[in-house]
């Protein structure tokens, strides 16, 4: 199957840095895949390259198997500052999506503005921060995307507008099947609404895979120190810890430990993200030919 | 009708969780063979997660032979859980006891074993999902 | 797009038609009034060269043209500026800085064909108003072309008529476009465009006079040919023997006796004198026939600047760096 989005040794230089080098990563198409990482670690660089808002230095991005530049039809892009027209009216932002999209869903998008009770004679520079972002949600959405790609959705809004501008865009989802790339640095929020992760850290892809597959292949040990090179020997080890005596590490491996000296829990997505970022030579990438299984 | 809610941080996945809380109610008989489950779109509204899970938490449910789906229709209740086991309980929770009672010979105390339990119990059921 | 780019510029565009109408109306009105002043004050023959008509032509000239002119005068200098700034440099910087381009080039139609359509549509409705402004001063001028001579290649004038506003206002518009993918926030692209042109102007009106090699003629009825409405470059003495020079040597025609070197009346004297003793002024001026030769020697002129500071729009737009 064809990923909906595909990277292939992307990179992107502003002046003398990378913010983006020797990228390779696939969202599978029907997947709500979360971008994840630091502040600067290159996400917004990513998206954009992603959206064709910037042209890649090396390497070439794919959605659903053709380039950016000719899929535009098929994307729709939510910026972080949440672009509109101030002096517009929500229905000239309907009419510009109209305008300038041939698979327009007018009805839609009335229907949905109907719903959360936004006006559309309203200006757009007078609506509150929530419905300028469902607003924007719409038009995105109104394109009939098959891929839609969001720059930090929820910052700065309240935390039922968060809820709000999510559950929409999951009725979407569960409505059209559309592949969701959002990026955010609060890995909290994405607990049960992505169910893909990609990690981007110092510029370059650090965890790429399914959330759930993800979550489960990982724990956290705890046992006697004295034990714990030996069998760290044995797995790959994303973060150690522990005082004294007793050890903790978070390891990529499901098995249960054979010392009964040792107990093991599971751990939730936060943990794992955390201690990933916290080791950034560490990767959790799939195996190249599995990148764009499903 | 079934109304889902979420543990959000447990560390258990979401899908799991909603399998979970429907066989909880197939065995309080809060759900009964022909009830029809929320449609996706029903519990992302409630819920505010990925269609993806609910359907991978339904499709779960089908292969455990719990459920099916009538395409057009929606996920239906096929069989209930707990009604042949009642003397199958009676065996299991005498042979729990004994082990309770064997914990205490061994100088372990009520929290001990909870956490053994669990323990055993996160692991026996990761296994089964991994 | 056509709804889009009216939607996002209809202010410039109404604005612009209002000016362009109360701007015809002036002209209208100030015409149609010179046109009876003249019919009920002017004796016959006049207005016109005739020295009876001197009287008359000044007053036409000071109460009719001259207010009027001054207002249009401006508009080369005015014009530009107004549009480059209003019209061109908006067009992206405003996008960018409110970061709306990233709303505008993800849609279905590309960043090109929205750039094209925009710069085509306004680059479009920019042509037509300068050319209506132009047309309508065209009309207006012939009404007094009797009192105050022809001014066809004078600087003032030239600017206002034939297709030369239609070049300068395209080119302060793309000029505008340009700079603001250069600044990317309005208000510095719209000073930068207005800098830019206030120092386009004169380096292109002291180019004017070598857009053709000019004609040289030798006459000593000169006036004449100043008034006929072409340009003049420069002149100088020519002695009896055939030599140029731009003074006269000293000795020949010192002013009479009596009459203060300095005064208008010495050098009308001097001048009498100097034909007299056989020297001739050699003009070199462009005659008015040259017009629209210089009209679209100017007019390719900017808009070979309009295309390359087009160009500079396109490709920073397309290759796009956020």
């Amino acid at each position: 199957m064809t990923p909906a989005l595909e990277a292939t040794g992307l990179g992107m230089r502003y002046r003398r840095t990378w913010a983006l080098r020797d990228c390779s990563v696939a969202v599978p198409s029907g997947r709500v895949a979360a971008l994840v990482g630091p502040n600067g670690a290159g996400k917004t660089t990513l998206l954009h390259l992603a959206v064709g808002m910037l042209a890649p230095a090396t390497g070439e991005v794919r959605v659903f198997g053709r380039p950016v530049r000719e899929s535009m039809e098929r994307i729709a892009f939510l910026a972080q500052s949440k672009p509109l027209y101030a002096g517009f009216r929500v229905e000239e932002m309907l009419r510009f999506g109209r305008e300038l999209n041939p698979r327009w869903d007018g009805a839609a998008a009335r229907r949905r503005l109907a719903d959360l009770g936004i006006p559309l004679d309203r200006r757009v520079g007078r609506l509150s921060g929530g419905q300028r972002t469902q607003v924007a949600l719409t038009v995105a959405l109104a394109k009939r995307p098959d891929l839609l790609v969001l720059d930090e959705p929820l910052a700065d809004l309240d935390p039922l507008a968060r809820d709000d501008v999510m559950r929409g865009l999951m009725e979407a989802v569960a409505e059209t099947g559309l592949t969701v790339l959002l990026s955010s640095h609060v890995v909290s929020e994405l607990e049960g609404v992505c169910d893909w992760l990609v990690v981007v850290n110092g510029g370059r892809i650090q965890v790429s895979g399914d959330i759930d597959e993800l979550v489960a292949g990982h724990r956290l040990l705890t046992g006697p120190a004295e034990t714990a090179d030996a069998l760290a020997a044995r797995m790959p080890v994303v973060s150690r810890g522990g005082a004294g005596r007793q050890a903790t590490m978070l390891v990529r491996d499901a098995t249960p430990p054979l010392d009964p000296r040792w107990t093991a829990r599971p751990v939730n997505l936060e943990e794992t993200v955390l201690a990933y970022l916290r080791a950034p030579d560490l990767a959790a990438l799939p195996r190249p030919s599995l990148a764009s299984a499903r | 009708m079934i109304e889902f809610h979420l543990d959000r941080g447990s560390g258990v996945a979401t899908y799991l969780q909603l399998v979970h809380q429907v066989r909880h109610a197939l065995r309080l008989g809060a759900l009964r063979p022909g009830d029809r489950l929320p449609t996706a779109k029903e519990v992302v509204a409630q819920l505010t997660i990925n269609p993806n899970t609910v359907l991978k938490a339904y499709r779960e449910l089908e292969r455990e032979g719990l459920v099916v789906g009538r395409p057009g229709l929606g996920t239906f209740v096929e069989r209930s859980l707990g009604e042949t086991s009642m003397s199958d309980r009676v065996r299991l929770r005498a042979e729990l006891v004994q082990w309770v009672r064997n914990g205490r010979q061994a100088g372990l105390d009520q929290e001990d074993m909870r956490a053994l339990v669990a323990t055993v119990l996160g692991d026996m059921f990761r296994e089964e999902i991994a | 797009m056509l709804w889009l780019t009216w939607r996002q510029h209809r202010t410039q565009i109404l604005v612009t038609g209002g000016l362009l109408l109360a701007l015809g109306l002036l002209l209208l009105v100030s015409g149609l009034r010179a046109t009876a002043y003249i019919s009920e004050h002017a004796p016959s023959g006049c207005p016109g060269p005739a020295a009876a008509c001197s009287g008359v032509n000044s007053a036409i000239y000071h109460d009719y043209y001259h207010p009027v002119f001054t207002v249009f005068g401006l508009l080369p200098l005015v014009g530009s500026a107004l549009v480059g700034a209003f019209w061109g440099a908006p067009l992206l910087a405003a996008e960018f800085e409110r970061g709306t381009n990233a709303l505008a080039w993800t849609q279905s139609v590309s960043p090109g064909r929205w750039l094209m359509a925009k710069l085509g549509l306004l680059g479009g409705m920019v042509v037509v108003a300068a050319l209506a402004l132009s047309a309508m001063i065209g009309a207006w001028l012939p009404v007094f072309r009797g009192a105050v001579g022809d001014k066809t290649l004078e600087p003032g004038t030239f600017t206002i008529t034939g297709v030369v506003p239609a070049a300068w206002w395209l080119f302060a518009f793309v000029l505008g476009a340009a700079a603001g993918t250069l600044f990317r926030r309005t208000l510095a692209a719209m000073a930068v465009t207005v800098a830019l042109i206030a120092l386009t102007i004169p380096a292109v009106f002291f180019s004017r006079d070598s857009y053709a090699e000019p004609v040289r003629t030798v006459t000593t009825g000169w006036t004449a040919l100043y008034d006929r409405g072409g340009s003049l470059v420069r002149d100088a003495w020519v002695t009896p023997s055939g030599q140029e020079v731009i003074t006269p040597p000293d000795g020949v025609c010192p002013p009479p006796p009596g009459v203060d070197a300095r005064s208008e009346r010495a050098q009308l004297l001097k001048d009498g004198c100097l034909i007299e003793e056989g020297y001739r002024k050699a003009v070199y001026h462009h005659p008015p026939e040259r017009f629209w030769r210089f009209q679209w020697t100017e007019t390719g002129i900017l808009l070979t600047g309009a295309l390359a500071l087009g160009g500079l729009a396109v490709t920073r737009t397309l290759r796009r760096r956020s």
